[in-house]
């Protein structure tokens, strides 16, 4: 009888365009000859964004972000932060402010952290546990919206508590000694270590807290302070003085000053990174990925080839099915259309093999998901319509006519470019595909509420954290159909045993125990055809010329800006 | 626009011979070279635009079929060769990331540039003929009234209107169509008050009062004795027109708002080939250069038969 609160895709959709990007463990990450993170201090470090890096409240209960994002983690140290590392050992859970990574206990129901020695805030007062439980319950303010949905459904109690504004204490969170916090669950969550990256898990002085004006002066546990804040156009960080490497190993904090400018259309900002002339030649962005025309101009230039770096964000582009919409209800016809897609032309149509590569598993190709390798309706890399057209005939569909629903525009990957190429692909198995835009703000509403929702469209899914439970429940969870919006299930499906399968696995505490199961149940809800996987998105990025050290990690794929250097 | 109204002597045709005037009107055109080089290719044009489908048979293209295998997966998916892909199979090459032939859809693009240009027209002569007709033939209070509705309609904020009304109507509604109603509501401002113009100084004239005398209706007087002497005027206008309605559908293409994929039209092909501008130029010149020649070529046509209509008015004029 669990009812899950939904897994927002919206923020991770958002993740998806604007910081999505991993290392893909390439070799790329040296950006300079020489560098040594004993001797990489000094200098000012620019970010030339498109949007805000810190989310448009810089304020840890509010913040939005997977592994504690980019920016915000140079501020706000967390229980857990995701391990600073290129390659796939990025996308595993390292401790920050806690010794280990948090010890489960009852079934994974009980999540025990000992914090370290030697921690403070900026003002140099020491953090203790209940700075940690005040910054977690003040995510339960109304009056703080916008942080991860996870705690209020997890928590014992969560889901009426109301924030600490008004002398009510969580009791699910215990705080023992002043170095030992207790979270309370009240059910089985294997992947609390995961969340506990997030923001709301960042320490915040009960004295300092003025509420929604926290955000004016955030105090700084991490190696960087605010010194200015003008919301939606610049940020300037300096270096936080009771902030020390010896009490922290995730952070390198090379750059003595950080400046970052938001606003700028991406096209100036690729420009500007490939021309790097004078602060730009110390300047990364954290939202801004190559373009398809940005790559081919790229390509034949040796020098700005050498200034990019490459990376996965765990993410699959998917062809939705609407299993309570007819023809699409019929699983010869969903098969059908898997049969007949050519995944070749989906991959170019946004931008070739060097930003995607072809799915055939709706789980992302990392490890970390629990990705196993399977193509249930094998057709080879351009399509199968013989195949197509003798399931369409075994269905009784002859001169099947269906409408496929898009985005209007190509930003996120779901817009007129695929669409075209799945219509040309399904022209060669019979099937007529009329093309339906819907606009950006609209498509996700559209899509996420069951009376409205199309029979076929274009779709995207990225998790919040790298393993499998997050990536496949709200999508396969027949407990999380939400009649009323908010509902990623989009094919309704709803199966008593895959359900008791999320729940089995999400009693695992070892993420690596948990891999083979959930790839075994991506592989068997694959042979379903509810989506069609179209591909997962690499994203390449540029950088000034003089940084160093500037991989993409795997966890979200965007630049560590904590290992950045630019002496 | 006013100047040209009041100034012209327009109302020849029905005193002297039609026939007469035709041939003097034809030969001021044909002695004009960059008029008649604005014809030819206009024409050539047009042809174009009709045999679209056998000259992309010919090709042996079509508008929609994908060639992955022409383009550099690795490089972002532009084409292999030089100038975005030219070869004898692909006579302008193809676009980038999907493969398609950009002779046929250039093609393709013209039909739909030329016939919302030509429906557009069709759109703003009813109307504006109609309310510049009623406007100087109504009397005072129609005068006034439709004058403002005149002015409202040329200092109307375009642009932004027709954005938002392409945005709102159903996906299911004619595209081609409903950019023609939608430029053409937009645009008739100018043809009304030519006609207005024309009106007002033909219905002063002697044959006019003869027609009056003799006892010929209203409606007969507007549409058998002023209508015929204000047209060569309105139809010279009309020339004018037509080029700028090329560029109102390319620009509402180019915003996202004009033909729905896969057709192609020239403002569309333009709005996904700038990002492309310097990795593929073939793909920006393909629709870019179509774009230019067709409306310098109408342009130039148009003027010359202006100057030929009437010599004095016309900027070229033989001084």
């Amino acid at each position: 009888m669990l009812r899950k609160v939904p897994v927002l895709l919206t923020a991770a959709a958002v993740l998806a365009a604007a910081s999505a990007c991993s290392s893909g463990g390439s070799t790329s990450a040296s950006g300079g000859s020489s560098f040594d993170p004993k001797n990489c201090q000094g200098g000012t470090l620019y970010i030339l964004n498109q949007d805000s890096a810190t989310d448009e409240h810089f304020d840890p209960a509010r913040i939005y972000t997977s592994g504690g994002g980019a920016v915000p983690s140079l501020v706000f140290r967390t229980l857990t932060t995701r391990k600073r590392v290129p390659g796939e050992a990025g996308t595993t859970v390292a401790p920050d402010l806690a010794t280990d990574t948090g010890t489960p206990s009852d079934d994974a129901k009980t999540w025990t952290y000992h914090l370290r020695d030697g921690l403070k805030f900026e003002d140099g007062t020491p953090i203790t546990s209940e700075d940690v439980k005040w910054g977690v319950e003040r995510s339960f303010a109304p009056e703080l919206p916008g942080g991860i949905p996870y705690l209020r459904d997890w928590l014992v109690g969560g889901a009426d508590y109301t924030g600490p504004y008004k002398g009510k204490e969580l009791d699910s969170i215990q705080t023992p000694t002043d170095k030992t916090i207790v979270f309370k669950l009240r059910k089985p969550e294997g992947d609390f270590p995961y969340v506990a990256t997030a923001t709301q898990f960042a320490p915040v002085p009960k004295a300092k807290d003025g509420g929604t004006a926290f955000e004016k002066h955030p105090i700084s546990s991490g190696p960087y302070k605010v010194q200015t804040h003008v919301q939606d156009k610049s940020l300037t960080l300096v270096r936080n003085p009771n902030w020390s490497r010896a009490a922290d190993d995730q952070r390198l904090a090379c750059p003595d000053r950080i400046e970052a400018t938001y606003g700028l259309s991406a096209a100036v900002i690729n420009q500007r990174l490939s021309t790097s002339s004078g602060k730009d030649a110390n300047a990364i962005t954290t939202d801004t990925d190559l373009s398809p025309a940005e790559l081919a101009r790229i390509s034949t230039d040796p020098n700005l080839k050498k200034r990019t770096v490459r990376g996965q964000f765990g993410y699959t582009n998917f062809i939705a099915f609407n299993t309570k919409v007819k023809p699409f209800d019929d699983v010869r016809v969903r098969q059908a259309i898997s049969y007949a897609v050519n995944r070749q032309a989906a991959v170019i149509a946004v931008g070739g093999s060097s930003l995607a590569t072809a799915a055939t598993t709706f789980l992302p190709d990392q490890a970390a998901f629990g990705y196993q390798p399977y193509d249930a309706f094998p057709a080879g890399p351009t399509g199968n319509p013989t195949k197509a057209k003798e399931l369409l005939a075994q269905a009784g569909q002859s001169n099947l006519s269906i409408t496929l629903a898009h985005r209007n525009s190509d930003s996120h990957q779901d817009g007129p470019a695929v669409a075209t190429a799945v219509q040309e692909a399904l022209k060669q198995a019979g099937i007529t595909v009329n093309l339906k835009a819907y606009d950006q703000a609209s498509y996700r509403s559209v899509q996420t509420k069951p009376s409205t929702e199309p029979g076929i469209f274009l779709s995207g899914w990225g998790a919040d954290w790298p393993t499998g439970g997050p990536f496949l429940a709200p999508i396969f969870d027949g407990r999380q159909i939400l009649k009323d919006g908010g509902n990623y299930n989009f094919a309704q499906y709803d199966d008593p045993k895959v359900n008791a399968e999320f729940d089995a696995t999400n009693k695992i505490s070892d993420p690596v125990q948990a891999r083979p199961r959930w790839g075994a149940l991506d592989a068997e809800l694959g042979e379903q055809a509810l989506t069609v996987p179209l591909f997962h998105p690499i994203y390449l990025r540029l950088y000034g010329k003089n940084v160093k050290n500037p991989y993409l990690d795997q966890w979200r794929g965007s630049y560590d800006v904590a290992m950045v250097s630019v002496k | 626009m006013t100047e040209l109204v009041t100034e012209v002597g327009g109302p020849g045709a029905p005193a002297s011979g039609p026939p007469a005037r035709a041939r003097q009107v034809l030969r001021r055109l044909r002695s004009d070279r960059p008029a008649m080089a604005g014809l030819v290719v206009t024409v050539v044009l047009i042809l174009a635009a009709v045999f679209a489908p056998l000259l992309a048979a010919i090709e042996g293209q079509d508008t929609t079929t994908f060639h992955i295998q022409l383009l550099d997966s690795a490089r972002g998916g532009v084409p292999r060769g030089a100038l975005g892909g030219v070869s004898a199979d692909h006579w302008l090459g193809v676009e980038p990331t999907t493969g398609r032939d950009l002779f046929a859809r250039a093609l393709y693009g013209a039909r739909i540039s030329f016939t919302v240009a030509f429906g557009t027209l069709v759109v703003q002569l009813l109307l504006g003929v109609a309310i510049g007709l009623a406007a100087g033939f109504g009397g005072r209070v129609a005068d006034a009234a439709l004058g403002r509705l005149i002015d409202l309609a040329i200092s109307f904020p375009q642009l932004m209107f027709a954005i938002a009304l392409l945005a709102i109507v159903p996906q299911s509604f004619p595209r081609p169509v409903l950019l023609m109603l939608v430029i053409g509501l937009f645009n008739w401002g100018g043809t009304a008050r030519l006609t207005r113009g024309q009106v007002l100084s033909l219905k002063t004239r002697d044959y006019v009062a003869a027609a009056r005398l003799s006892g010929a209706s209203p409606a007969r007087i507007a549409l058998r004795e002023i209508l015929p002497g204000a047209l060569p005027q309105v139809l010279t206008y009309a020339a004018i027109l037509l080029p700028t309605n090329m560029v109102s559908e390319a620009g509402l293409s180019f915003l996202g708002v004009g033909v729905h994929p896969p057709t192609s039209s020239w403002g569309q092909m333009l709005s996904t080939a700038t990002t492309w501008f310097r990795a593929d130029p073939m793909y920006v010149l393909v629709p870019g250069l179509s774009l230019l020649t067709a409306v310098l070529a109408f342009t130039l046509f148009a003027d010359g038969l202006r100057a030929a209509l009437d010599p004095k008015a016309s900027p070229r004029g033989r001084r």
